[in-house]
């Protein structure tokens, strides 16, 4: 038979059904035998009194007796879980007052748990934003951009044509929808100079599976040709500001572009356009999928489209019908090998997939060490307990309910510290926010959702359960007997606890290393990423596009360029003007041919960046002219072509002029677009390379097109203005001055936002900094909880030690020869801890290799500098208790026994 | 006279606050105590047993009767000390109530 205490355990019933069946029969037996003898010893007959017993029963017997074993079994199931509930009760009452008793490791254990509870529960939140749930919307996990790829790093969205088509015969879709955001002037006073807006297909919202917070959603017929709209809708965020979030606001008219349109919804609370990167929308236009693209005077990036999945289809399902349809278009321009379907996530890149995956992995070795330290905590804690579990088991608490007990402990512990994680948490987001790279901008919004806070639950319980485990088998493993002897003679005790607790040390500092060691990486990339030779001054030179392809200004294109460029060489603080890109950075790309040579050979280079510049750029933007001459402007390039050809005269970077002539001088040799059958086989004229310029880099910038550039004269047709300004201030502060000097040329011309070179550089450093930082400060608590948990085994290891080390130094033993006991037990477990840890690293530090600059994965210098620090930290942590040995009054510890 | 709904429990209880009984003392105390005016389906006595065990308001353990046979005792918890008091007052109350209105000498009598 089963030990009731057992049974209870395992949670099985009390007594078993046929015990609860057979006691319930029992009952009602005895009963009726009272009423039959009652009724016979009042003198009635026995066969008269059954029969009366029968009637006052009031119903059948078998009726009777079914219905008592059933409300008998109810009984009985209640009970049970009263008694498991009054238990757990009682053990947390009692967990509480442990912990109560011991404040200081209390403290200790809920810090530990809330830091790294709240690291866990912040990262994950930054997995579930980036990776897991990257589109905030109701169909978010169904929502895929359908995309042709292309040399160019960046995926445009599929045609027009290419959408409808898909549209008229989608399966693997439910929706097809496109959206494009654009900039247009509310007015021209230029009160309000520029707000955010899209035009949207009628069915965006529906697509995103969301509804107007006011008023009514765009229908097809709204969808008129041509800039003809007759009706918008308006962002929340202008209803509140601008119309105090009055309900009133519909069918009122705004003007858009000068057109008035009736206002018919609002939509909700910062409803944006997915993945974009400028602010949510204030107004939105109706508009067709093939118009979504062409916004007001403005300027727009295409349309984007999307599609909705059918649920249960996979992305690669979709992409194969797209391909299928792509192909079947007349003369298709579609290369079907390039479209596919993509998922919000597919545009992260692998670079920033890695940086995520790194942290979520550096966060969860965080929470193990966590695991290790309370673990090992516990146990210290548990020996130091272990009579009053032996005096609780002596009294006939069984092993299992010690270890209950125990793991009751460490669940309430975990419970507290993952409430106050959450805080930690929240506080964690903000911080991670601000860090944010511009690469992972739409982590803004992130927060601490429902199924964040599962994970939170989910890790709090398992972080209890981890490290209660070990002190709670290792509690109900002790003989009573053994432990009441041993604590009686006061012996040396716990040979297994003090093996785990080295082992759990030992992992602890492995594991610190390696975190440490990958923050030593990042911090040595930063450094180098600092040092890196840029090949120009980003600081203090500005950066603006004036947008001047709209057809309004077709004609007055060059005079705006002059005055311009007139007016903001006369602002204070300014020291040069020219046209032209922020060097280092990635502009679109083209191709690059050489003549043929005298063995009819072509050099090409397939994709490189193009500057478009006039000739006093690299004096401005500081960058060396290394060979040759300066483009001569009056020699342009001949002819109108369309497109954009390169001027007469070029420059390229020394890196083209290594890929071209590798052997020879680039000065003199001429230079095309290669004919490309894409562009209908169009042949462009020769241009003549006339300097060599230094290379130009920016951190986090990589890849052909920013490493290989051609400069060429900006053509006359050229839509935007790009101007580059040298202040010799910051250029953080000259960028409005310069907004305000290009406004005052003409107040509708828009300027795509000045960006300094200064705020350039910040945010190529930000992808390593936001990692470095992250998993410093990881590392970093690592190594102060691996430092905690090393001293408190050394600690404990001293006061089971008194007696020994008491006698040696009765016997003559130098104080230094005490220390070296002490010490050396520390470091040897440290040590252990090292080589372990800077084997982990060096196999595992290839996975930063991606995330690393000019530093090898497996760096020396980091390496060294990592071990000698956590050598150093285990070296305190073992001599504070060492010193605490010298202090030993040998008469005393002998006098003890 | 059959027992007014709902009534059975606070009976019960009433009895067991005298002290442990098994099934059928509870039965005959309510009888003798009624002067046989209270009539009680023992099939219902029973499981109103098993139920208020279930709520917590009595506590049974098997003992041997007066006539040498095994029975389940029932006693009051703690629990249905609390209840017995609150129910036998809102009970008594309630009667009062009744009594004042039913032997109200009305306009036609």
């Amino acid at each position: 038979m089963i030990r009731p205490g057992v049974r209870r355990l395992f949670g099985l019933p009390l007594r078993t059904v046929d015990q609860v069946r057979s006691d319930a029969d029992a009952e009602l037996d005895a009963f009726l035998e009272e009423r039959v003898e009652h009724l016979v010893q009042r003198g009635m007959s026995p066969e008269a009194a059954r029969s009366e017993a029968m009637r006052r029963l009031g119903a059948s017997m078998d009726d009777t007796r079914t219905a008592l074993r059933e409300s008998a079994k109810r009984r009985e199931g209640r009970k049970r879980l009263r008694d498991i509930i009054r238990e757990l009760m009682d053990d947390v009452r009692f967990a509480w007052r442990q912990c109560a008793k011991a404040p200081a490791f209390t403290m200790i254990a809920v810090i530990t748990l809330a830091l790294s509870i709240g690291a866990n529960t912040a990262i994950f939140s930054v997995v579930h934003r980036l990776l897991l749930a990257p589109l905030p919307f109701p169909n978010g996990n169904r929502i895929v951009m359908p995309v042709q790829e292309s040399d160019f790093p960046f995926p445009n969205s599929v045609s027009p044509e290419l959408a409808q088509a898909w549209e008229s015969r989608m399966h693997a879709v439910t929706e097809i929808a496109a959206a494009s955001e654009y900039m247009f002037s509310l007015r021209p006073d230029a009160t309000i100079d520029t707000i955010p807006s899209a035009a949207i297909t009628a069915n965006f919202l529906t697509l995103l599976g969301v509804r107007p917070a006011l008023g009514r959603d765009f229908v097809r017929a709204d969808e008129l040709p041509d800039g003809q709209a007759t009706v918008a809708m308006i962002g929340h965020a202008l209803w509140q500001r601008s119309y105090g979030g009055r309900a009133d606001v519909l069918g009122r008219t705004v003007l858009v572009e000068g057109r008035p349109l009736t206002i018919v919804g609002v939509t909700p609370a910062g409803l944006s356009i997915p993945l974009a990167r400028t602010p949510p929308p204030d107004i939105w236009v109706p508009a067709r999928i093939e118009k979504a693209g062409e916004g007001g005077s403005g300027w727009g990036n295409g349309p984007t489209t999307f599609a909705l999945l059918r649920p249960g289809v996979s992305a690669e399902a979709a992409s194969v019908e797209l391909q299928s349809v792509a192909a079947s278009l007349p003369d298709s321009v579609h290369r079907q090998d390039r479209v596919r379907v993509k998922r919000a996530e597919d545009f992260l890149t692998s670079r920033e997939r890695r940086s995520v995956h790194v942290l979520f992995a550096a966060v969860g070795a965080l929470l193990l060490i966590a695991c290790a330290n309370l673990a090992n905590l516990l146990l210290a804690r548990g020996w130091a307990r272990q009579r009053e579990f032996a005096i609780r088991g002596a009294l006939g608490a069984g092993r299992a309910r010690i270890a209950r007990q125990v793991l009751t402990e460490s669940m309430s512990l975990a419970i507290v510290g993952g409430l106050l994680g959450i805080g930690v948490a929240w506080f964690a987001l903000r911080l991670i926010v601000a860090l944010r790279p511009p690469t992972l901008d739409h982590l803004a919004d992130v927060q601490l959702e429902p199924s964040v806070l599962l994970w939170t639950l989910g890790i709090t319980m398992t972080t209890g359960i981890l490290f209660g485990s070990a002190p709670a088998l290792l509690a109900g493993a002790q003989s009573t007997g053994d432990v009441l002897r041993r604590e009686t003679l006061g012996g040396s005790t716990g040979r297994t606890s003090r093996r785990v607790r080295s082992t759990l040390i030992v992992i602890e500092i492995a594991a610190s290393l390696v975190l440490l060691t990958g923050s030593g990486l990042l911090v040595r990339s930063f450094a180098a990423l600092q040092r890196m030779p840029l090949g120009f001054e980003p600081r203090g030179l500005v950066y603006a596009t004036v947008l001047l392809g709209a057809p309004r200004w077709r004609d007055r294109k060059l005079e705006f360029r002059d005055a311009i460029v007139e007016r903001l060489r006369a602002l204070p603080g300014v020291t040069g003007v020219a046209i032209g890109t922020m060097p280092g950075k990635a502009y679109s790309g083209g191709g690059l041919e050489t003549e043929a040579d005298s063995a009819g050979r072509i050099t090409s280079v397939p994709l490189l960046g193009t500057v478009f510049i006039s000739p006093d750029y690299f004096h401005v933007a500081r960058i060396a002219v290394v060979e040759g001459r300066l483009p001569d402007p009056t020699v342009t390039a001949d002819g109108k072509v369309r497109g954009l050809p390169y001027s007469t005269e070029v420059l390229v970077n020394r890196e083209v002029a290594r890929r071209l002539w590798p052997r020879r001088s680039a000065i003199g040799e001429r230079v095309r677009i290669p004919p490309d059958v894409d562009r209908g086989g169009r042949v462009d004229p020769w241009s003549t390379v006339v300097g060599v310029v230094d290379d130009t880099r920016m951190p986090e910038v990589r890849g052909d097109i920013a490493a290989m550039q051609v400069y060429s004269l900006i053509p006359p047709n050229l839509g935007d203005m790009p101007i580059v300004v040298r202040t010799n201030g910051s250029g953080d502060i000259a960028a409005p001055m310069i907004r305000r000097a290009i406004a005052a040329v003409h107040p509708a011309l828009y300027v795509r936002p000045t960006l300094s070179g200064d705020t350039y550089l910040r945010d190529g450093l930000a992808p390593t900094r936001f990692a470095m930082a992250l998993i410093t400060s990881f590392g970093v608590l690592a190594l102060a909880l691996s430092a905690v948990g090393l001293y408190g085994v050394i600690a404990y290891g001293v006061s089971q030690r008194r007696r020994e080390i008491g006698v040696r130094m009765a016997l003559g033993a130098e104080s230094s020869a005490v220390l070296r006991l002490v010490v050396g037990g520390g470091l040897r477990l440290a040590g252990a801890g090292v080589v372990i840890g800077v084997a982990v690293a060096a196999a595992g530090a290839r996975v930063l290799e991606s995330m690393l600059y000019d530093v090898s994965p497996t760096d020396p210098v980091a390496f060294a500098a990592v071990a000698l620090l956590v050598a150093a930290v285990a070296l305190v942590a073992s001599y504070v208790p060492a010193r605490r040995a010298l202090h030993i009054d040998p008469a005393e510890t002998l006098r003890a026994d | 006279m059959a027992l007014l709904k709902g009534t059975l429990d606070v009976l019960v209880l009433k009895a067991l606050s005298w002290g442990p009984m098994h099934g059928f003392e509870i039965t005959s105390w309510l009888e003798e105590r009624s002067g046989g005016r209270i009539d009680v389906v023992d099939a219902a006595l029973l499981q109103a047993f098993h139920r208020m065990e279930e709520r917590g308001l009595l506590e049974a353990e098997w003992g041997v009767t007066k006539n040498g046979r095994r029975a389940r005792y029932y006693q009051l918890t703690k629990a249905g000390r609390v209840r017995l008091k609150e129910e036998a007052a809102a009970l008594v109350d309630h009667v009062d109530a009744l009594k004042v209105i039913l032997t109200a000498r009305s306009a036609e009598s």
